[in-house]
């Protein structure tokens, strides 16, 4: 075994416990991780990698097994069957059996209404023991609830351990984006382990009425320009008879932010070269709050122009996401910016209210200077932590460097291809063939919400591969191809091909760290004279020269200051 | 000792209640001196940092601090009001309906919105206060040739929709409390009065409405326990960047910059600065209904 | 007689319609949540459903029914409601009684009201209290949906003033027979404050089945929420900005016909007893038992 690299050891040892169901693989790890190619590798982790007392303790599987503490905010829509629970159920059992690591839950809370973070909170409050390892999700409140956990300097540098453990599959999907880990790097420090999601999941394109489109023989529109000329054809020219004042042309929404997921108004910014209410990298490399940007004031007056032609909702400002779907799905709006799957959820309603309705998915349409723009979603959804105090730390990689070597992306013919566990995810039906969701006898779980880790192991750019993958005609092999093609919506490959044809239109928000001084004190006051001077010029209240006004007070107010600590944070996460 | 002996089944009486109040009460009340620390919930009440009145300051320090609070006692002060004179007023003329089973129905219907949550009220008073077709402004038009009301996007109007709707959700549920005081009203009163021949608008001025004042003393009392709170969950879904200069209240303020970011002091902070000023307020009209009405609240 | 003058008659008239007017339009927005409860989830997130349900579908009920736990959280609440509105009610009438005694007969009482009622104002947070539960073993308990709430201040307070309007006499003829406090509260003060009993009995009913925050927070187990906290789970609410979805969890992102009808399922109970406690609403029960 020894004489294997270390990928085909572990590779070699999945199959014979797959085969066998028994871990004969029990030999201890080569101390090779320091060799590993990772560019996020610090000189700090190296170093304390070095000096890692304990770097024979990695197993395939322990035996006396290992026990993991953590807690758990369950996902309300989880279900269970067969009397289990998140702490006891068929995955914890597998670890149990499979890797002899014992999940030892310390207390659990239905996730919803913030509860979560707040029985985290509480917990430490009242000086409850803390787990050895715990996910806290990205989004809210639960950003901060990680910051401030490692601040509590309970949990453990943890880049040196990842270094060290983690196989190379994972390495790989941590290197697609190494600006994974800065919202959990203090002082060069990794902190926590960032939990990587699918990518692309939230960057949005422009959903348009195909029939409408045809009835009225209207190419889509590529410039704001034809998609002014789309609009207006759509509100007084309606195809299917509606009165111009039924006719919401472009269903958007600003109610409490300009920058979103669904009816989101944020490429209208960029088709002039900014996306508001998140951090941009400037012309000069720094960071800039994109709604102080110039080309924010263009925005708006296009919005404005497009309020008093009745193109978009004549009270957007009081419009949330969910509200902007609502005439999308009644079959009275022409266009809609949303997600790439938008076509599984909400927009497959369309069809049931207006027979002959079809949406199809298309590139956000660029400005008067060929720009375009539209905010881009980060590769992780949380972050995993490690208890100063766990005696086995490398147990977890254990437990992920399972997962991402056969769960991530299953190969055609290989252990979990068809499915995970039996009775759960999938099922056999009376010739061998796998069934799913329904036809499995008690219904279907998600199984992926029982690992330790959050969704267990994804891989970013393994679900768009896929979806291109079909988009292209391809019969699905992997089980991530017929996973994507039965959950999603049957305009969701095309739509995926669409959203990756503007890669580089993409811009995520790059300010990911905790937030500063002057964040915590000002920046509610600061978006609030943004938000309410943007809607006091889209609805006439205030000329567009408020703007200028707005952008000096926002400077002066604190503005200014907040610019300066978030580039000094982001120096700090490049100058590793 | 003999008066000892003859109230000790009083003291006795009230120890549940007062014990109760204690441990769920008085000894999480040390809490409050999270107002004065800068709360790490690691480090305990014991280990955080004190910072005396940093908290107060930041409370008071925004730019937009005094119109946050302005607004909130506007609003509250007008739910308050009418959340009391709205109930006193349907009681009574809930009490004249002559034919019993129409009063009960209508009492029964007017406490369901009690229990619509604000979440889902929200969504329909959008729709129904439209200023692009909404039911309420084609009403207004239709009758009375009014121009589209933006209820919830003019400043204005959004404190007077809050008010309104509130008053409409939570007045039939107030109404019980001044039916069971009308039920306890001495039936020969009135029999004494139709022997004199007052009419029915006499009797209710002489009997009825001094009968209910008392109550209403109590509950408008107490409700000045709310002189700060202008009723987050409404305001969270209805308020929009176009209102947020005169709808942003106390609560949603604090919801937004300490909530999200676990600032347990501040929270606490803003916390005791409302109960100050409801205590104070409680304390003033405990006397004037003392001195005024000869009447002790409680 | 006045009700048989003709003014009073046109005012009774006039006054009955603008209550039932009144009335509709508390009903109104309530048989709109009520269709939408009822409509197929196609026409609910169209925003298409008036005030009779489009497609007709009762798939928000069964998503909520269906479900082992929801018969458990229905006795729990069920549980809750009768143990705890029983103990609100047994605490507050006894605190009521001595309050409700002029200072000269029970001097303190001034000091006791004045510590009930800085409670109302008064608070420690959620930290403190949480610590408190904590230390008193409560968490994971079914005693922790009751005992933190028996002591509403609020209704001692409107009890109290009601037991003010007991007419002293009864008292005075009781003390004679030899009665002791706790003989008066139950024989003179009770049976003549129903309507005020019955009132603080639907308070404290309302609150108690309604209440969920408590039940998520010290309870983990799924298995012992309350009603109200099993609802709470059912409706997913989250931030989508930072979500990924499986095929099940599309399904649940349309709340609208759950989230409606999960309001009648909270409400229905309660507005099954409420008729009945109208029974209680008796005028002259002071002056008859005085005329005994």
């Amino acid at each position: 075994m020894k004489a294997m690299t270390r990928k085909s050891a572990l590779a070699a040892a999945a199959l014979m416990l797959a085969a066998t169901g028994l871990a004969a693989c029990s030999g201890s790890k080569d101390e090779e991780g320091s060799s590993s190619p990772s560019s996020a590798s610090s000189p700090s982790a190296s170093a304390s990698a070095s000096a890692s007392a304990t770097e024979s303790a990695y197993k395939d599987k322990y035996d006396p097994p290992v026990t993991i503490t953590t807690v758990w905010g369950v996902d309300p829509a989880l279900k269970f069957k067969n009397g289990e629970t998140i702490e006891n159920n068929v995955a914890t059992k597998w670890a149990l059996d499979t890797l002899g690591i014992k999940i030892d839950s310390l207390w659990s809370v239905t996730d919803t209404n913030n509860a979560f973070v707040t029985k985290m909170r509480l917990a430490m409050s009242s000086s409850q023991k803390l787990p050895d390892v715990v996910t806290i999700g990205t989004g809210g409140d639960y950003d901060q609830l990680a910051q401030d956990l490692i601040d509590t300097g309970a949990f453990r540098e943890v880049g040196s351990l990842f270094d060290q453990y983690a196989n190379e599959k994972w390495k790989a999907a941590m290197n697609l984006d190494p600006n994974v880990w800065n919202p959990y790097t203090r002082d060069g420090k990794r902190m926590g382990i960032p939990v990587l999601d699918y990518a692309y999941n939230h960057d949005y394109l422009l959903w348009i009425r195909q029939d409408w489109l045809d009835k009225l023989h209207l190419e889509a529109p590529k410039t704001l320009e034809e998609l002014e000329k789309v609009m207006d054809a759509f509100k007084n020219q309606n195809p299917d008879g509606l009165k111009p004042n039924q006719v919401i042309p472009l269903s958007i929404g600003f109610k409490t932010t300009m920058n979103t997921w669904m009816g989101d108004p944020s490429w209208v910014f960029g088709a002039y070269g900014t996306i508001p209410d998140q951090w941009n990298k400037a012309a000069d490399g720094s960071l800039e709050w994109g709604s102080i940007n110039p080309a924010a004031k263009q925005a708006l007056q296009k919005l404005k122009e497009w309020r008093d032609k009745g193109y978009i909702p004549s009270e957007a400002a009081l419009w949330d996401e969910n509200k902007t779907s609502e005439p999308a799905v009644a079959g009275t709006a022409g266009i809609i910016p949303g997600p790439y799957w938008m076509s599984g959820w909400p927009l497959q309603d369309t069809a049931k209210n207006v027979p002959g309705a079809v949406w199809k998915p298309y590139a956000i349409p660029t400005g008067p200077d060929g720009k375009a723009g539209r905010h881009g979603t980060n590769f992780t959804s949380g972050v995993t932590l490690i208890n100063k105090n766990m005696e086995h730390p490398e147990a977890l990689f254990t437990y992920q460097n399972y997962l991402f070597e056969n769960l991530a992306d299953p190969q055609p013919g290989s252990q979990w291809d068809i499915g995970v566990f039996k009775g759960y995810d999938y099922d056999l039906d009376a010739n061998g063939n796998p069934v799913y969701l329904d036809k499995i006898p008690g219904g279907e779980v998600n199984i992926n919400r029982y690992w330790l880790v959050k969704d267990g192991a994804r891989i970013p750019d393994a679900q768009m591969k896929a979806l291109l993958k079909l988009a292209d005609g391809n019969e699905p092999t992997t089980r991530l191809e017929k996973e994507v093609k039965n959950n999603y919506g049957p305009e969701t490959p095309a739509a995926a091909k669409v959203l990756l044809s503007q890669p580089d239109i993409s811009y995520k928000d790059m300010f990911t760290g905790p937030a500063t001084p002057t964040m915590t004190s000002k920046q509610d006051y600061l978006k609030k004279i943004e938000m309410q001077t943007f809607n006091e010029i889209i609805y006439g209240k205030k000329d567009l020269s408020a703007f200028d006004k707005f952008v000096s007070d926002w400077k002066a107010a604190g503005g200014d200051k907040m610019t300066q600590e978030v580039n000094d944070w982001y120096k700090s996460t490049q100058s590793q | 000792m003999r008066y000892l002996r003859r109230t000790w089944p009083f003291h006795l009486m009230i120890l549940p209640a007062l014990a109760l109040l204690i441990v769920f009460n008085y000894i999480p009340m040390g809490g409050i001196v999270m107002a004065f620390q800068d709360y790490k919930p690691w480090l305990h009440i014991s280990g955080s940092e004190w910072i005396g009145l940093d908290n107060f300051r930041a409370l008071f320090e925004r730019e937009d601090s005094l119109q946050v609070i302005w607004n909130t006692f506007l609003i509250s002060v007008f739910k308050i009001v009418f959340n009391l004179l709205t109930p006193f007023a349907f009681a009574i003329l809930l009490n004249e309906v002559r034919a019993r089973f129409l009063g009960r129905t209508i009492q029964t219907l007017v406490y369901l919105p009690h229990f619509l949550s604000w979440v889902i009220l929200g969504g329909i008073l959008v729709e129904f206060l439209s200023s692009d077709g909404g039911f309420v402004n084609r009403v207004l038009h239709e009758l009375f040739g009014i121009k589209p009301i933006f209820f919830l996007g003019d400043g204005n109007w959004f404190r007077f929709t809050v008010v309104v709707s509130e008053v409409w959700k939570e007045f039939g549920y107030g109404t019980i409390v001044f039916l069971a005081a009308l039920a306890n009203i001495n039936p020969s009163l009135y029999e004494a009065a139709e022997m004199d021949g007052a009419s029915r608008w006499r009797q209710t001025l002489h009997i009825t409405i001094p009968s209910l004042v008392p109550m209403a003393i109590v509950v408008g009392t107490l409700s000045l326990g709310n002189i700060l709170n202008a009723g987050f969950d409404q305001i969270f879904n209805l308020y929009n960047s176009l209102v947020m200069d005169k709808g942003d209240i106390i609560d949603t303020f604090v919801y937004r910059t300490a909530i999200n970011d676990g600032q347990f002091g501040f929270a606490t902070a803003v916390g005791l600065f409302k109960s100050v000023i409801s205590m104070v307020l409680i304390v003033i009209s405990y006397r004037l209904a003392y001195k005024l009405a000869n009447y002790r609240v409680f | 007689m006045y009700h048989k003058t003709l003014p009073y008659r046109i005012f009774n008239i006039v006054n009955t319609c603008f209550l039932l007017a009144v009335a509709l339009m508390c009903v109104i927005p309530l048989i709109h949540v009520l269709a939408v409860s009822f409509s197929a989830k196609s026409a609910a997130d169209g925003n298409l459903v008036g005030l009779w349900p489009v497609d007709f579908s009762t798939v928000a009920y069964e998503k909520t029914i269906d479900n082992p736990v929801f018969l458990h959280s229905l006795w729990v609440a069920v549980k809750r409601t009768v143990i705890g509105t029983a103990g609100i009610l047994v605490v507050a009438c006894l605190a009521a009684y001595p309050l409700s005694k002029e200072n000269a007969q029970f001097r303190g009482r001034s000091v006791y009201a004045w510590v009930f009622v800085f409670t109302m104002i008064f608070n420690g947070g959620l930290v403190p209290f949480y610590i408190v539960i904590q230390s008193l073993h409560l968490i994971d308990s079914f005693w922790v949906l009751v005992l933190p709430g028996l002591v509403n201040v609020w209704l001692i307070i409107l009890l109290m003033n009601f037991f003010r309007g007991v007419p002293k006499e009864l008292e005075e003829a009781a003390l004679i027979d030899g009665a002791g406090h706790l003989g008066i509260l139950a024989r003179v003060y009770l049976p003549v404050s129903l309507p005020a009993l019955a009132t603080l009995g639907l308070f404290a009913m309302v609150w108690h089945w309604n209440s969920w925050f408590d039940g998520l927070l010290y309870l983990s187990n799924k298995q012992d929420y309350p009603l109200a906290t099993y609802l709470q789970t059912v409706i997913v609410s989250r931030d989508m900005s930072s979500m990924s979805f499986s095929k099940q969890e599309f399904d649940l992102l349309s709340q609208k016909t759950i989230n409606a009808a999960q309001i009648f399922i909270g409400a229905l109970p309660v507005l099954i007893v409420y008729p009945f406690l109208q029974k209680f609403f008796v005028k002259g029960l002071v002056m008859g038992s005085v005329k005994e």
